[in-house]
């Protein structure tokens, strides 16, 4: 028999809902409220009213039904009934009604907020508090807009109970956190305020939660509030424990108010007032010392509460953080919770203490519990509270310390959660970074962090550490040695060989002096672990193979070997099998010198801000990060590891290690495609030069130094990176042409437009027309990667005697080139006198914070003015005959170069220039040329003659012009074409 | 809850608790029959509040596991009746037994009733002579699987049973929507020794293949032929040549078995016209009026008629008049339930009801479910009619004619509604 209380219970309600519990199936509990329903609606479709009693219970039946998730589309009017009723019970299930099931239905809201407008009148404070009960709860919009007016006044108004008030507060603060534009601002902020002085406790709580939000957005409304609520706190924290009889909390005077006053005080500065602020001072240290005292009772009630207080004071003394001796006391106070028994005492002191150590004044007071935090790491039961402490660890970490907490980080990385390892990788990995005092160092951490935990190592980390090695020069040889000793390891992560095999392919000349290091050993090491990798380490391996190539010749026979092999060159991976095919070709058709060249060491990384660092924030998202980011610690900055020291009486003092990273060191002296290209090595070839030898690195007082002058450029082959960063250079900073220049100028020869150069970043097109001693040019610059280029700037450039040859105006074009876009450059060109050497086109931009130059010899030959001329066979010869001096005439026999068709020989001579003159010949295979070379200081007659001889496969070409010069070039020029 | 697991190689006995887990006490009842847990396929059917679930990891034919659990719940309800938990409970021995028999290796063996009996028997294992179980064991693996040799009885009887169900959906102008009928014919045969039967009915096909013969037949019989959609036979029914001749021939297992399922689609007879007829007064008002008419001969009598009619979720309050049989407002079930015992041929009835609505805030029209109804009817509303039932016992001497044969027609409802 279900349990059934007398009296004012409802007897049928509670049958009904025992019967629901005992219905065996979902089928029957359907069917039983099916049949309440039908009960119900047959009573409230009943011709006799309803008395009170039935209502409400029938109501309350509805609502009980309603919970277990059924639809209730009936009985609303009957609720809003209930709200006229003056009995509190029906009342108070009508607004329980209302409040579950009201929706947007103008008609019901409307009688609905009358009864609620008739309440709130009414001098009856349970109806006024149910009413306020239910804005609340109900908090729509419709309800703001219908009372956010009256009940600030309720608040503020003098004869409203406490109760009241206490509702209406709430009430209030519901509304604004709902919808904050429908409180109205008004004089009754002011009084708002002065209720922290009331006399209820109740009251000023919920006067303390309005205030606290409402300050949030309008701060100077409130400010009078920081005196008041000062006074009230410091009346709290020195009232005897039996003062405030009701709102002692096991022995603590009103915990909850004292919270939410250090709360509201931690939305404002310090107080200016030197009263108040002496007063506030003494209410926090009467805290702090309160925390001292034994404790008055046994229950965990009392500690919670007095933990309570005390933590929201730490927090408001970390939120001034200008109180030296308050910051060191509530560090003192948290050390002692370190070791306490609670669990979350310790979760909430390890978490103050990290805020504490990114304080100045106390930051050295937090080390001193370093033992505790590393002893909490190494011992504590919960997971989260490893975690806070090793994000202490992390907090507390400078220079002086970095050594013992990174290896203490290391050591419990071993034994570390899997949920929290990558994180805490990064962070081994950033602090040893931050506050690397020598680079073996660093490499031996980063190198045991992959040891102990390769899984959790992302890609940034060993990214960064190959970016560190390849840009400082003192630390390659010890990294090779080391990477070299890691991998003798018999079981070695996969991350491991990744950094290993790029390193010793980078530097692992620098270990090969060493017998148990020699080239072979180190190759089959390496080799050792190939077969065990994923297909994107294998890659890694074989451009290491290829690099040994270069860095050992002695090698090359078995690496090629292993790259013939057919599990290389047909690999079912296409990204192995082009690596084998192409680095097989490689090694085997390329000189040593184009081998050098291509696989020469790798450029220093141009990156700016450590990516790690990037990935922890992007980990923790912008709360977590603060910790990194506020002020003393400041890492996104350009520079890393230059920062303040932590105390202020320490001043920075640039230690040689203070730019571990280098990046304000000059570039490297031997630079080479850039690093996308590695990928693609075999397409970037465009010298075969000597490859610059890569300068021992220097010692660290030598780069340090460099850090300060910027070295000489070195090398003599600088390909597309120039070194000196200016962003207008003078003529003499050209850069020689490269070495294909030549190759492409005599594409132009007889030609006008095309493309004349193309590389991985940049392409040039050129157009051009002449007329006699004009010219025009337009150059197009199209950069083909996705990235701008910066400070783009081509220049011609006339070397030697040019410039009083040939006059060019160019025309400046924009400094910047988006990805994939394209830039027009016009020359006006005028020919002065004729010419030998073309001008230069010298062309620079930044390309991903990397500065590159290019030189090309713009297509400008004296035949561009050639002037074709007309004329007889008897004038030709005529001529022919006046032009007989030895050197007005060039004659040169050369081998054809292409295949001798008529047609085309044709159509070049015309390109040339010169018209083409029939039947002057009597040889009808012969070619026979006129034309005149307009300059603006004289024009230079020109006849030719080409002779090809098809057996030999040959040509004999002679041109006689008027000036012997233009002979010999002309007839250079000519000659390469066929 | 009572679970008989046939242990199968790779399935572990925590199978059983997955699927108690996952599928009896699902927070949401589990609808469909097949069920996936943990890559192990669980096929169940219900009988009452006993499941009976077919576990797998392969893939396996579905269709086959449901018959094979559809045929243990036969095989069980001949052995021991009403599958119940406490029947279960008695004869526990008994299915496992039965599961030992009828499944090899996980794969479905024997599972005609008939030839189980013939070694699996309850009353207790009779010591066999040598003869009988060489004769078991050419019996299980010869031809005839289901029936034995050897049957004898004084007085040789069969009875033939066509059930059928009709199905209907009807527009509220008493267009026909939807109608199909599905039938079985079971078969109990109590006949001596090896009988060869021959069973024809007035199939369209065999009809106008016969009236090719004798032409003034088809005038006849032709309209009382009847269309079958399609049709599945007993194991016995020998198919070639019932897909040569189209005649049914079988020898028959012993005791009561279903010789076929069919379905027709085409003249069905519709034993009953519901004739709705509904009008709203106002919002808080409904008046409905209900006519059944019976469709049938006037010599026959329907039974247990059952009408259902929707109330919408607002009524508050229902007043039936009705001149035959009772009626019932059923709130749990929302809707009026009007029951007739009997009802002749060719006659008509009515209910009428005013049903109150309440007003509600949901501007929700009410739905208007179909008005369903259920009954009996001693017919075939397929039409489907037994021509003959042939017996040849070519060895022991007794004809056709000595053989007694009762035929019964009984036609339920299936789905039977009406739109209103």
């Amino acid at each position: 028999m279900p349990a059934v209380s007398k009296g004012d219970g409802m007897r049928g309600l509670a049958v009904f809902i025992s019967d629901i519990r005992n219905c065996k199936s979902k089928e029957a509990e359907i069917k039983r409220i099916n049949k309440e329903l039908a009960n119900i609606r047959s009573k409230f479709k009943g011709d006799k009213a309803l008395d009170g009693y039935s209502k409400k219970k029938y109501v309350c039946k509805l609502l009980f039904i309603f919970l277990l998730g059924h639809d209730i589309d009936f009985g609303h009017m009957e609720a809003v009934n209930l709200l006229s009723s003056n009995k509190y019970t029906e009342k108070q299930i009508g607004y329980l009604f209302i409040s579950v099931l009201v929706n947007s239905n103008s008609e019901l809201i409307r009688l609905i907020n009358n009864a609620i407008k008739n309440d709130l009148a009414s001098r009856n404070p349970t109806f006024m508090c149910l009413a306020l009960h239910c804005i609340a709860n109900v908090g729509s919009r419709e309800m703001g807009e219908a009372f956010a007016a009256d009940i600030p006044r309720i608040l503020v108004a003098g004869d409203s109970m406490d109760s009241v008030k206490q509702s209406a507060a709430l009430c209030l603060l519901r509304l604004y956190k709902a919808s904050p534009d429908l409180v109205p601002m008004g004089e009754w902020t002011a009084r708002v305020v002065h209720l922290l002085n009331d006399q209820h406790m109740g009251v000023v709580t919920a006067a303390v939660s309005l205030i606290t939000c409402l300050c949030k957005k309008n701060p100077d409304d409130f400010k009078t509030c920081i005196s008041l609520a000062v006074s009230r706190l410091s009346r709290i924290v020195s009232s005897a424990s039996t003062d405030l009889q009701d709102y002692t909390y096991y022995f603590v005077p009103a915990p909850w108010l004292s919270v939410k006053l250090l709360r509201l005080l931690q939305c404002y500065p310090p107080p200016e007032d030197a009263a108040v602020k002496g007063r506030l001072v003494e209410c926090l240290e009467t805290v702090l010392n309160k925390a001292q005292e034994p404790p008055k009772s046994k229950k965990v009630q009392h500690s919670n509460a007095k933990n309570a207080i005390l933590f929201e004071t730490i927090s408001l003394i970390i939120h001034y953080d200008s109180e030296p001796n308050l910051l060191v006391r509530a560090c003192n106070q948290l050390g002692q919770f370190l070791q306490h028994r609670e669990t979350n005492l310790r979760y909430l002191a390890l978490e103050s203490m990290c805020t504490l150590a990114s304080s100045e004044f106390s930051h050295e007071a937090v080390k001193t519990h370093i033992d505790t935090v590393i002893n909490a790491l190494k011992t504590e039961r919960d997971v989260s509270v490893r975690q806070r402490a090793a994000d202490l660890l992390y907090a507390m970490c400078d220079r002086s310390n970095a050594k013992q907490i990174v290896s203490e980080m290391l050591r419990y990385l071993e034994t570390a959660d899997y949920a929290i390892r990558e994180e805490i990788v990064l962070k081994v990995a950033i602090l040893a970074e931050k506050y690397a005092v020598d680079y073996s160092w660093y490499v031996d951490t980063i190198l045991n962090l992959i040891r102990i935990a390769g899984d959790y190592v992302s890609e940034e980390v060993w990214y960064r550490v190959l970016q560190i090695v390849t840009n400082r020069d003192d630390v390659q040889g010890y990294a090779a040695k080391t990477v070299f000793e890691a991998l003798q390891a018999p079981a070695c992560h996969e991350n491991m060989v990744k950094v290993g095999g790029y390193i010793l392919g980078e530097f692992g000349n620098l270990i090969a002096g060493d017998p148990r290091s020699s080239p072979p050993v180190q190759f089959s090491l390496l080799h050792s672990k190939f077969h065990l990798c994923s297909v994107a380490t294998r890659a890694l391996l074989l451009s290491t193979y290829i690099k040994f190539i270069n860095l050992f010749p002695e090698t090359k026979a078995t690496i090629q070997g292993v790259l013939r092999a057919g599990s290389q060159l047909r690999n079912a991976d296409v990204e192995l099998q082009q690596r084998a095919v192409e680095y097989l070709t490689l090694s085997s058709v390329a000189s040593t010198d184009v081998l050098a060249t291509v696989l020469e060491e790798m450029p220093p990384f141009p990156e700016r801000e450590s990516s790690i660092l990037a990935k922890l924030k992007r980990k923790k998202g912008p709360g977590a990060a603060s910790a990194l980011d506020d002020g003393r610690r400041d890492v996104s900055s350009n520079d890393i590891n230059g920062g303040v020291e932590p105390t202020p009486s320490t001043v920075s003092t640039p230690s040689p290690s203070a730019d571990l990273l280098g990046l304000r060191a000059a570039p490297p002296p031997a630079a080479s495609p850039a690093p996308a290209s590695t990928r693609n090595l075999l397409v970037d070839v465009f010298s075969d030069g000597p490859a610059a030898q890569p300068s021992l690195g220097p010692t660290p007082e030598e780069a340090f130094l460099s850090e300060l002058e910027p070295p000489a450029p070195e090398s003599p082959m600088a390909l597309l990176a120039d070194p000196a960063p200016a962003a207008d250079p003078g003529p003499e900073d050209i850069g020689p042409p490269i070495p294909e220049a030549d190759e492409l100028l005599n594409k132009f020869v007889c030609k006008n437009s095309g493309v004349l150069f193309e590389n991985q970043l940049l392409q040039i097109g050129v157009k051009s027309e002449f007329r006699q001693n004009l010219g025009r040019m337009y150059l197009f610059y199209g950069n083909k990667t996705s990235v701008q280029f910066q400070n783009f700037s081509p220049m011609v450039v006339h070397p030697g005697e040019l410039q009083t040859q040939l006059a060019v105006q160019t025309k400046r074009v924009a400094g910047q080139v988006d990805g994939g876009a394209q830039v027009q450059q016009v020359l006006n060109i005028e020919c002065l006198r004729d010419f030998l050497t073309p001008p230069l086109l010298s062309v620079r931009f930044r390309y991903g914070g990397a500065p590159q130059s290019l030189t090309l010899k713009l297509p400008v030959t004296i035949n561009k003015f050639f002037q074709p001329t007309e004329m007889a066979a008897q004038d030709f010869f005529q001529r022919w005959k006046q032009l007989s001096l030895p050197l007005q005439e060039a004659q040169k026999i050369f081998k054809a170069n292409h295949p001798m068709d008529a047609e085309v020989t044709k159509a070049k001579l015309l390109g040339f220039g010169s018209a083409l003159l029939d039947n002057v010949d009597p040889n009808p295979e012969n070619f026979v040329g006129a034309g005149i070379i307009q300059t603006k200081a004289l024009q230079v007659g020109c006849l030719l003659r080409l002779e090809p001889n098809a057996q030999a496969q040959m040509y004999r070409l002679t041109l006689r012009t008027s000036k012997e010069p233009v002979s010999r070039h002309l007839c250079e020029l000519l000659a390469q074409q066929f | 809850m009572l679970s008989s697991l046939y242990a199968s190689f790779s399935l572990r006995r925590n199978a059983v608790d997955a699927f108690r887990v996952n599928v009896i006490h699902a927070r949401q009842q589990v609808r469909s029959p097949v069920t996936n847990i943990a890559r192990t396929s669980f096929f169940h059917v219900k009988r009452s509040n006993i499941w009976l679930a077919a576990v797998t990891k392969q893939n396996v034919n579905a269709a086959m596991v449901f018959e094979f659990l559809y045929k243990m719940c036969d095989v069980m309800a001949a052995y021991f009746g009403k599958i119940s938990e406490e029947n279960i409970k008695n004869n526990f021995v008994l299915i496992y037994e039965l599961l030992d028999e009828i499944l090899d290796f996980g794969y479905p063996q024997n599972s005609e009733t008939g030839a189980l009996k013939t070694f699996i028997t309850q009353q207790g294992i009779k010591s066999q002579t040598k003869e009988e179980q060489s004769q078991i064991t050419s019996q299980v693996t010869g031809q005839i699987g289901w029936r034995r040799e050897g049957i004898k009885y004084r007085r040789n009887e069969l009875f033939l049973d066509v059930l059928e169900s009709v199905n209907l959906l009807m527009s509220p102008q008493g267009q026909v929507l939807s109608a199909h009928v599905s039938g079985r014919v079971v078969m109990k045969s109590y006949l001596s020794g090896m009988p060869e039967c021959k069973f024809g009915m007035n199939d369209k096909i065999v009809i106008e293949k016969q009236g090719k013969g004798t032409a003034d037949e088809t005038g006849k019989s032709g309209k009382q032929s009847i269309a079958i959609d399609d049709c599945t036979f007993h194991q016995c029914v020998r198919l070639s040549k019932f897909d040569s001749e189209r005649s049914i021939s079988f020898i028959p297992p012993d005791g009561e078995f279903e010789l076929m399922r069919y379905r027709t689609t085409k003249d069905i007879i519709l034993p009953f016209r519901v004739i709705p007829l509904v009008r709203e007064v106002g919002r808080t008002k409904l008046e409905v009026k209900v006519v059944i008419k019976s469709n049938f001969k006037p010599s026959l009598l329907a039974q247990k008629i059952e009408v259902r009619i929707p109330t919408p979720l607002n009524t508050s309050g229902v007043q039936v008049i009705c001149m035959k049989g009772k009626a019932k407002y059923k709130a749990s079930e929302n809707a009026i339930v009007w029951k007739i015992k009997r009802m002749a041929g060719m006659k008509e009835s009515q209910i009428s009801a005013e049903i109150e609505l309440l007003p509600t805030n949901d501007k929700k029209k009410w739905a208007r479910p179909p008005i369903s109804m259920n009954f009996e009817v001693p017919f075939a509303p397929s039409g489907l009619k037994v021509r003959y039932l042939k017996v040849f016992e070519p060895k022991l001497n007794y004809s056709d004619h000595d053989v007694i044969k009762w035929v019964r027609y009984i036609g339920r409802s299936g789905i039977y509604e009406t739109r209103c």
